[in-house]
């Protein structure tokens, strides 16, 4: 009876009403069993959006975030080279698929090897570094890379792109599947996806995600307790340069050609914007902000040409007044 | 107390606003109107008439393109409502939809894609840029959608890039250096070229045109010098054209690039010393930059108004588009957009239909002759054969009016030998 006096009291003091205590344990489920609500989402997705390219995009862009948010929220290392492993993803994959008739799983494969080496040599360069060095590393290194395959013409295309990615029909199990369907398209996508999303969670909740949360926390604390910070963070550097392969890898066979802007630090802005718009350190945070970000992109450009004002003006209000972005926000208000 | 007791009390206490409307009330009206709004993309894939001809038009409205892009939007709806006008296609209307595609090929792709799921388009047209265009290609042609180029690139000619949905209306870099380099070369004004190249596919597209058409006049290139794309600032790549004293400059690139680096190159006093050329001589710039900056430059063009003296098909398009621009006459690039949607509508009516199989044999057998003169496509690479102008900006002297820019020096009639030959190209004879 006591127990039950002092629930009722501390409802009856709590602000939050009663369908909020509800969305608040609702919320709670979602996030003990985030990758599967996440897929329950992204199943249905396709069907809330204006067309099918669109949710494609940001499932792509929102593996691509995600990728980026292990170093940059999960970690604490601001990198403004990402678009290297975007773009890296999507070229191997497109030059070994128009280049050498590589199968487009092969080529994939391919692709993500040739990531992970990118990958490794720019972590390896770039986690020495710290703060505002280990940005700028990250960027020249990038360019680099955005130079190097911008001068193999024969191969990348150069300015022009890459182009005839073409996988039209594929077969899954002995059923043959017509890629150039938006829905086929969609689910293909989300086949990797899924369990990319799967295994990100995995990493953030074994022994090693929580270490690298202690070095975002307190990276001498964290070298006190015995942990090798240099390897942790190559090896977050690595994983996280291959969930954005993954990425890019998918948006060759998704636009069927590579410009070269997807190697160009714009990219790796717009992985930093998304970040940030949905918020830094959180799980679906990366997802939400590719969503409203492409999502306003889109809806706004078909009605002005200024659509970078009304981005722009957004960007800074979020930034002014919902610093910890809108999913951080979000379980802040409900968390408490 | 009971939590609903604490939702009543709250509620109990809620003052009223003193405009009879309170907070929530508004704030629910509002999020309904936002909604709505939000809304308007989603409504519109479902609310659209069946049977519209649908033509996708994606062009750079945003980035230093702009103006030419927006003069090609516009001018592609004056091809859009003459056919309307003419009863369409067994009273089937056409509608243009237009996109930004931000002068990036990978949102172009976006933009193509939404076009054609979205928005079920039955052809694509335009683009403005070699790189976007190669991007709307390969999107729209995969899925047996027609595509009609209307910038210029020479890789969309070849092989590699070519399928049988893929047409191009606009000149290619090849015919339009050859023709201004030929021209220029021709006249005896020395043998030393210098080349200042916007850096991208285009640029280094227009110098190999140049470089193929000086061959047979002997011409020694002594100055290639690169600038990025979107320059704003020339004076460190003129004097090292200058240094290399060249008795002919070719100014490689286009739109705000062409106007910045002839404004400044005017202003160093370069004209003095070498004859400026470019291969493709906007009408738009020069607008833009005024007569003094601009006398005296030649180049080719695809389309100059002053066209309408002697075509009379020129006169009409012209007389259309004064009529909503106030008496101002369309400009080159603008001309591409209405004969891209032109043709594609021609095709589509001469066939019947707006499937692409058909309307790509009307499009092989089309003859036309939209707005400068006779045009076919050429069957092997879908490319627009077609005359070529020599165009000289006036002086403020020589224009009758404003729009005066001017003087056709030559029009080089329409042409197969000067274009790539189809084996050159990588296509089967």
């Amino acid at each position: 009876m006591a127990t039950k006096n002092s629930r009722t009291e501390r409802l009856a003091t709590n602000d939050i009403p009663i369908s909020g205590r509800r969305v608040a344990a609702a919320l709670h489920a979602v996030a003990r069993h985030r990758v599967l609500a996440v897929l329950v989402l992204l199943a249905i997705f396709p069907w809330l959006m204006p067309y099918k390219a669109l949710a494609v995009d940001i499932l792509l862009y929102g593996l691509f975030a995600m990728g980026f948010n292990l170093i940059f929220g999960y970690t604490g290392m601001l990198s403004f080279g990402h678009a290297a492993f975007f773009g890296t993803g999507a070229y191997a994959t497109g030059i070994a698929m128009v280049h050498f008739n590589v199968p487009w799983f092969g080529a994939m494969a391919l692709g993500l090897v040739i990531v992970a080496a990118v990958a490794a040599v720019i972590g390896l360069l770039a986690t020495r570094t710290r703060g505002i060095y280990f940005a700028m590393v990250t960027l020249a290194l990038g360019q680099l890379v955005y130079y190097a395959v911008y001068q193999m013409t024969e191969l990348s295309g150069g300015e022009n792109g890459l182009r005839g990615i073409q996988v039209s029909e594929l077969s899954v199990l002995g059923v043959p599947v017509n890629l150039l369907d938006p829905v086929n398209k969609y689910y293909f996508m989300l086949a990797f996806i899924g369990p990319a999303i799967w295994v990100f969670s995995r990493i953030l909740a074994s022994p090693f995600g929580a270490v690298l949360e202690a070095i975002r926390e307190n990276e001498n604390r964290a070298r006190a307790c015995g942990y090798n910070v240099a390897q942790t963070k190559w090896v977050a550097f690595l994983l996280s340069g291959l969930f954005c392969g993954v990425a890019g890898s998918l948006s060759a066979i998704h636009l069927s050609i590579v410009p070269i802007e997807s190697l160009h630090y714009h990219t790796s802005g717009l992985a930093v914007m998304m970040s940030l718009l949905g918020g830094m350190g959180t799980f679906f945070g990366p997802f939400i902000g590719a969503f409203v970000f492409l999502l306003l992109e889109d809806v706004i450009t078909n009605i002005t040409v200024h659509w970078q004002l009304f981005l722009g003006t957004l960007f800074v209000l979020f930034v002014l007044f919902l610093p910890k972005g809108i999913w951080g926000t979000l379980l802040e208000r409900l968390g408490r | 107390m009971s939590t609903k007791d604490d939702q009543n009390g709250t509620d109990g206490n809620r003052t009223e606003d003193r405009h009879g409307l309170n907070r929530r009330d508004f704030i629910k009206t509002s999020a309904l109107g936002m909604a709505a709004v939000a809304a308007g993309p989603w409504i519109g894939g479902f609310a659209r008439a069946q049977d519209t001809i649908r033509i996708g038009f994606p062009v750079p409205l945003t980035g230093p393109y702009g103006s030419e892009a927006k003069e090609q939007a516009a001018c592609a709806q004056i091809a859009i409502d003459e056919f309307n006008a003419a009863g369409g296609l067994d009273g089937r209307m056409a509608e243009l939809l237009v996109r930004d595609d931000k002068l990036k090929p990978g949102e172009a792709a976006k933009r193509t894609l939404e076009l054609i799921e979205k928005d079920g388009v039955d052809f694509v047209c335009g683009s403005l840029s070699a790189s976007v265009q190669l991007a709307v290609n390969s999107v729209a042609t995969e899925r047996g959608i027609i595509y009609n180029s209307i910038s210029q690139s020479d890789t969309i000619n070849e092989a590699s890039d070519f399928t049988k949905y893929t047409f191009h209306e606009a000149m290619n870099p090849h015919m339009t250096a050859g023709t201004a380099g030929d021209y220029a070369f021709s006249r005896n004004q020395g043998k030393k070229v210098a080349y200042l190249v916007a850096d991208y596919a285009y640029g280094h597209e227009m110098m190999r045109g140049f470089k193929v058409a000086g061959e047979q006049y002997g011409m020694e290139t002594v100055a290639e010098v690169i600038h990025p794309l979107a320059a704003q600032d020339f004076s460190t790549f003129l004097p090292r054209i200058m240094a290399a004293g060249p008795d002919i400059l070719c100014l490689c690139n286009f739109g705000l690039d062409q106007l910045n680096s002839i404004k400044q190159a005017h202003s160093f006093g370069m004209k003095e010393s070498m004859q400026l050329v470019a291969p493709a001589l906007l009408y738009n710039q020069r607008l833009a930059g005024g007569p003094d900056v601009f006398e005296g430059v030649v180049g080719a063009a695809n389309y100059h108004w002053t066209l309408e003296d002697s075509v009379a098909t020129a006169k009409t398009f012209n007389d259309k588009y004064r009529e909503r621009h106030d008496g101002a006459p369309p400009s080159d690039y603008g001309a591409y957009g209405y004969a891209g949607v032109g043709a594609l509508l021609q095709a589509a009516k001469d066939a019947g239909t707006t499937r692409s199989d058909p309307v790509v044999e009307a499009m092989e057998a089309l003859k036309y002759n939209l707005y400068k003169g006779p045009e076919y496509f050429r069957q092997c690479d879908h490319q627009a054969v077609q005359s070529v102008l020599v165009v000289e900006s006036k002086p403020a002297s020589a224009m009758r009016n404003e729009y005066d820019v001017f003087e056709v020096k030559e029009v080089r009639e329409a042409s197969e030998s000067m274009l790539r030959s189809c084996e050159a190209l990588g296509h089967k004879a």
